[in-house]
């Protein structure tokens, strides 16, 4: 999969290879609330069980917190970014995240958070749905041109936005952290996902932002199209025809593999987020137990969207 | 699309319909096609050239009328775009089926001002008359979109069958403020007369003046309930649309609110805001 690496960053090797990414649609909503507190109540269940569309529906995540000064309404909330594989299913999963997990959840209300779309591009529904639970008594009201709906409920009003601009976006972006034991990796991890939370537009979906089951495409069971990265495991190394931790400098060290995976509204926003996730890794060093960076990629048949770890480090490759 | 000032010669003997005179009407025409243009004057069509000195503007897409057009009817009716401004005061129906861009009378309008109004902006200096953002006489919905700022004073039944958009007074307003009124916002910085929200299904009617009372008859009125329930994400988001307006509206968002829900003897889902 990758080819013998070339470039050594602080002592890590950085394997000549790519990310490769996917095309996928998203969306950002403001949940606000009374208080900070309820608003990540909010956004944490709707974003539960959101880690990989190959069985949740859509990868979500929280992307950062928003002070009451730059919030629709004045009030502290939290910026939540959706991705799924349609606008068809994004809309279908945002009506039942935002339908269980924020309408329910005290004094919350929801906005669109990217900009108006232009006339005739796409947008899912918000609140335009939703509104159906307050049962007649739901009122609409257009406020600068856009159309709130103000369904009652038992502490007020849940106010949400008619619906919220869909936009092309890239999932799959990811790297993988060859340490040399499990708590080098999670530093590794940690410190390569704070990183990358300080960028804007993107979320890392999986649980704390890593991943430990990093997955090939496809398995030796018909029912699965999905199954465990065999060539990243470590526990394998010997038993599988082709390992990535067979051979090369430090391969024996490598106890401990994590993956990053990262989802981004552009190309750009997941090519700096893992830039900076690199960065943060490669501080640790070895010194710190991280031996190895690398990527996965299915050779170029999963998506379009190549991220070429050496390039991102501003590397033309070759020299170390 | 260039600009054209009319200057009046005389107040006409009769009233004059201006409808027609748009600046999209004028997109394409030199100074003496527009000078031809004719125009209602009673019964008879008259040129505009025998009203108004007609000149090139210096603002792109801006007709600038200067004199007391009081006797003017109809102007910017049914506009979709541009500009209009008048240096005096409109007749009636002045924005009356505006779907579209900016007038602006620098003085007071008629009867009938922004009458079934579906988009665009109307700001008006003065004061104007009776049934402002409502209904043409038969007609089933009235003012249905834009934005309307009156600067002075509203006459009676302000709004009536109002459907959609914002309309605004900085001064008072008359009787049966909102009267069968289906949803949209009406904002009021002065005092109001009796019997605002009559009717009203739907909408909200804002009383912004400095320690507003609720209008007339209210407090006992059967077909009103007053209302505890704190609404501030609505409020957080109205009150700051309306602040950009300034005057009376400007503190809005630091303001405390209690509403009144009705008219229970329509549809029971309009509210009346009064800005404590």
């Amino acid at each position: 999969m990758t080819a013998p690496s070339t470039l050594l960053r602080n002592g890590v090797v950085i394997d000549e290879t790519f990310a490769e990414a996917f095309p996928m649609k998203a969306t950002r909503i403001l949940i606000t609330a009374h208080n900070m507190a309820w608003a990540r109540h909010a956004a944490v269940s709707a974003t539960g069980f959101a880690t990989s569309v190959i069985a949740c529906g859509c990868e979500a995540g929280i992307e950062r917190e928003i002070a009451p000064e730059e919030s629709p309404d004045g009030r502290p909330g939290v910026s939540v970014l959706m991705f799924s594989m349609s606008g068809k299913e994004l809309a279908k999963q945002l009506e039942r995240r935002v339908g269980q997990c924020v309408l329910t959840c005290p004094t919350t209300a929801v906005f669109a958070g990217l900009p108006r779309s232009a006339p005739g591009s796409d947008v899912a529904a918000l609140g335009k749905n939703l509104r159906f639970f307050g049962d007649g008594w739901q009122i609409s009201k257009v406020i600068d041109g856009l159309r709130y709906w103000r369904v009652p409920v038992m502490d007020g009003e849940f106010v949400a936005q008619e619906d919220t601009p869909v936009v092309k976006a890239v999932g799959g972006g990811n790297l993988l952290l060859l340490a040399r034991d499990t708590d080098a990796a999670l530093a590794a991890a940690e410190a390569a996902v704070a990183a990358m939370k300080r960028q804007p537009n993107v979320v890392m979906p999986f649980p704390g932002g890593v991943v430990r089951s990093g997955s090939k495409v496809g398995s030796r069971y018909a029912n699965l199209n999905a199954s465990t990265n065999d060539a990243f495991c470590p526990s394998l190394v010997g038993l599988v025809a082709h390992s990535e931790l067979a051979g090369g400098a430090c391969a024996q060290e490598i106890g401990c593999v994590m993956e990053i995976v990262i989802d981004g509204l552009t190309e750009a926003d997941v090519g700096a987020a893992m830039r900076v996730g690199m960065e943060a890794a490669i501080a640790i060093g070895p010194a710190g137990g991280l031996l190895r960076i690398s990527a996965g990629n299915y050779g170029g048949k999963l998506g379009p969207f190549h991220f070429h770890l050496h390039k991102l480090l501003g590397a033309a490759g070759g020299a170390p | 699309m260039s600009g054209w000032h009319f200057r009046l010669r005389q107040a006409p003997s009769l009233r004059v319909d201006l409808r027609g005179i748009t600046p999209a009407a004028f997109a394409e025409l030199s100074l003496a096609q527009v000078e031809q243009l004719r125009v209602g004057h009673g019964n008879a069509m008259l040129p505009l050239a025998e009203l108004f000195d007609v000149a090139k503007g210096t603002e792109e897409g801006t007709l600038r009328f200067e004199g007391d057009l009081g006797r003017f009817d109809r102007i910017g009716w049914q506009m979709d775009g541009g500009h209009i401004r008048v240096e005096g005061d409109a007749g009636h129906y002045a924005g009356g089926c505006m779907r579209g861009g900016e007038l602006q009378i620098d003085g007071s309008a008629g009867l009938l001002a922004a009458c079934e109004m579906a988009g665009g902006t109307i700001d008006v200096k003065g004061d104007v008359g009776d049934f402002a953002a409502s209904t043409l006489p038969g007609s089933m919905d009235g003012m249905r979109g834009g934005t309307l700022v009156i600067h002075g004073n509203a006459g009676e039944r302000f709004g009536d069958r109002m459907r959609r958009g914002s309309a605004l007074v900085h001064g008072d307003a008359g009787a049966f403020l909102g009267s069968r009124m289906v949803a949209g916002t009406i904002a009021v910085g002065g005092k109001a007369g009796a019997h605002a929200g009559y009717g009203m299904r739907r909408g909200s009617i804002v009383f912004a003046g400095p320690g507003a009372a609720p209008p007339a008859g209210i407090e006992t009125a059967l077909t009103f309930v007053p209302n505890r329930t704190a609404t501030p994400v609505f409020w957080a988001l109205l009150s700051r649309d309306l602040a950009r307006h300034g005057g009376p509206f400007a503190a809005l968002p630091s303001r405390r609110i209690e509403r009144h829900l009705g008219d229970l003897s329509a549809d029971g889902k309009g509210e009346l805001i009064m800005c404590l």
